[in-house]
């Protein structure tokens, strides 16, 4: 309940300047979006998967692996 | 000026406002396909550091590598689907920590031996549909090893605002797995398992000026069936494991330095008592000739799982001493280049990931086995302009 709290607040806290659809220039830039790489950032979600104890954050789950 | 550059005009005037009202907070992609085809192929070497002598019995031991290659092929296809394919080869081999026992100078690994011969292909196909204020898709992806097979399905939306400002997504995903241990090197667990994995996720990202978005997101995932490591001597698992993840993440892009920060957050907790935070830091900085420069930072650390101990008693209903399950910080620095030569982009990354109960946030005694490695990789991207 607490991070429905702050992603509340957040939103409320970010929704002070309205940007018009032509202003949106910069934030389409391919350096600006989430994953740029799907490659790299299939790998490396992967690597850390089968490293760690966690994994996720990015979406839903894939499917595991016999990775040691 | 002739009639036919004045409609040429009109046309790309229109062309350009119709593509900026479409732009959405989350991507900030349009809702269209791409527009033209790209296709991706990469190479990744991963090498694990040589376990030390100190901390294994018969002396040091290599580890894990693994040569890695990918292919990727984006394809738009009419006007509002799009296609793609990702295929993954990797051909694993090594030695991992099988068990850890007690010595005089305290506990040391014993390692599988240089047994792990082991080769994987994942192929992924994924269609999408773009709508007015938003896009929906939907995958399947299939893993097989010699002693592992996954199918999984996944389907998400998302849906823009009506002034575009917030963009909210779901996902679900379902995945069914068959563990079949390879026998003979060493005794395993288990002969012929299954196990299910169902996720689903919900997220929204906020454009919060012209230069910045941020996003926030919450997944449960839910694990059924065999969770045991096969491989490993002394582990025993619960067979079922919920897990909850919160996630937030920031672009900003500076003008003055033609240079954007990323900055992303995980937390993860779950009913084995583990809890982790991951930390992503990266500066991608545009150079003249088409050249990108992004160095990377990330921080990890996570508690134990609540049956976890460095050399664990096998007389308790779940027991494990896997390094992956102790407390431990580490840390990630890694670099990225990339130019662009026309409709060719080359890459190269390289990335040296450090583990240590010291960097750890949780208390928690240091598992031997911790794993440090190096990653390097190279990619080649064509766009069908």
């Amino acid at each position: 309940m607490k991070y429905l709290t702050g992603l509340a607040v957040a939103l409320l806290l970010c929704g002070c300047e309205t940007v018009q659809p032509w202003e949106r220039g910069t934030l389409a830039k391919e350096e600006m979006q989430w994953q740029s790489d799907v490659m790299e950032g299939r790998m490396r979600d992967q690597i850390h998967a089968s490293k760690e104890a966690s994994s996720g954050g990015t979406g839903a789950a894939g499917g595991g692996c016999g990775c040691n | 000026m002739s009639a036919r550059d004045d409609n040429n005009k009109q046309s790309t005037l229109v062309a350009l406002t119709s593509s900026a009202l479409l732009l959405p907070a989350y991507q900030a992609a349009a809702d269209a396909p791409p527009e033209y085809t790209e296709l991706g192929v990469r190479y990744s070497k991963y090498e694990e550091d040589d376990i030390e002598g100190k901390k294994s019995f018969g002396g040091g031991s290599e580890r894990y590598e693994i040569d890695i290659a990918q292919f990727h092929l984006l394809a738009p296809v009419g006007d509002n689907l799009s296609l793609a394919l990702d295929v993954q080869w990797e051909d694993m081999s090594g030695a991992s920590p099988w068990f850890v026992g007690e010595s005089s100078s305290g506990p040391r690994v014993i390692m599988s031996g240089a047994s792990i011969e082991d080769t994987r292909t994942e192929v992924s196909v994924a269609t999408r549909y773009y709508y007015d204020r938003g896009n929906a898709g939907i995958s399947y992806t299939y893993s097989d090893e010699d002693d592992y097979e996954s199918d999984a399905f996944s389907l998400d939306a998302s849906l823009n605002s009506e002034d575009g400002m917030t963009t909210y997504t779901a996902a679900i995903s379902s995945s069914w797995d068959d563990i079949e241990p390879t026998q003979g090197s060493i005794p395993t667990n288990a002969v012929d398992e299954e196990k299910d994995i169902r996720s689903a996720w919900i997220g929204v990202t906020r454009i919060v000026s012209r230069q910045a978005m941020v996003r926030f997101g919450l997944s449960y995932t839910y694990r059924d069936g065999y969770l045991t490591d096969p491989y490993k001597s002394r582990d025993s698992r619960p067979d079922e494991r919920k897990e909850y993840t919160f996630s937030t993440g920031y672009r900003h892009f500076f003008d003055e330095y033609d240079a954007a920060l990323h900055l992303d957050y995980r937390y993860f907790d779950d009913d084995w008592d583990i809890a982790s935070h991951a930390l992503d830091v990266a500066w991608v900085q545009n150079l003249p000739e088409d050249v990108q420069l992004t160095p990377f930072f990330r921080y990890y650390t996570q508690d134990e799982a609540r049956f976890f101990n460095v050399v664990t008693e096998t007389t308790d209903r779940f027991y494990a001493d896997d390094y992956r399950l102790s407390a431990y910080g580490a840390l990630t620095f890694g670099l990225r280049v990339r130019k662009d030569i026309g409709n060719w982009s080359v890459n190269a990354t390289g990335e040296r990931y450090r583990s240590d109960q010291s960097w750890s946030l949780y208390n928690g005694n240091e598992a031997p086995g911790l794993v440090d490695f190096w990653r390097v990789s190279f990619g080649l991207d064509y766009t069908f302009r």
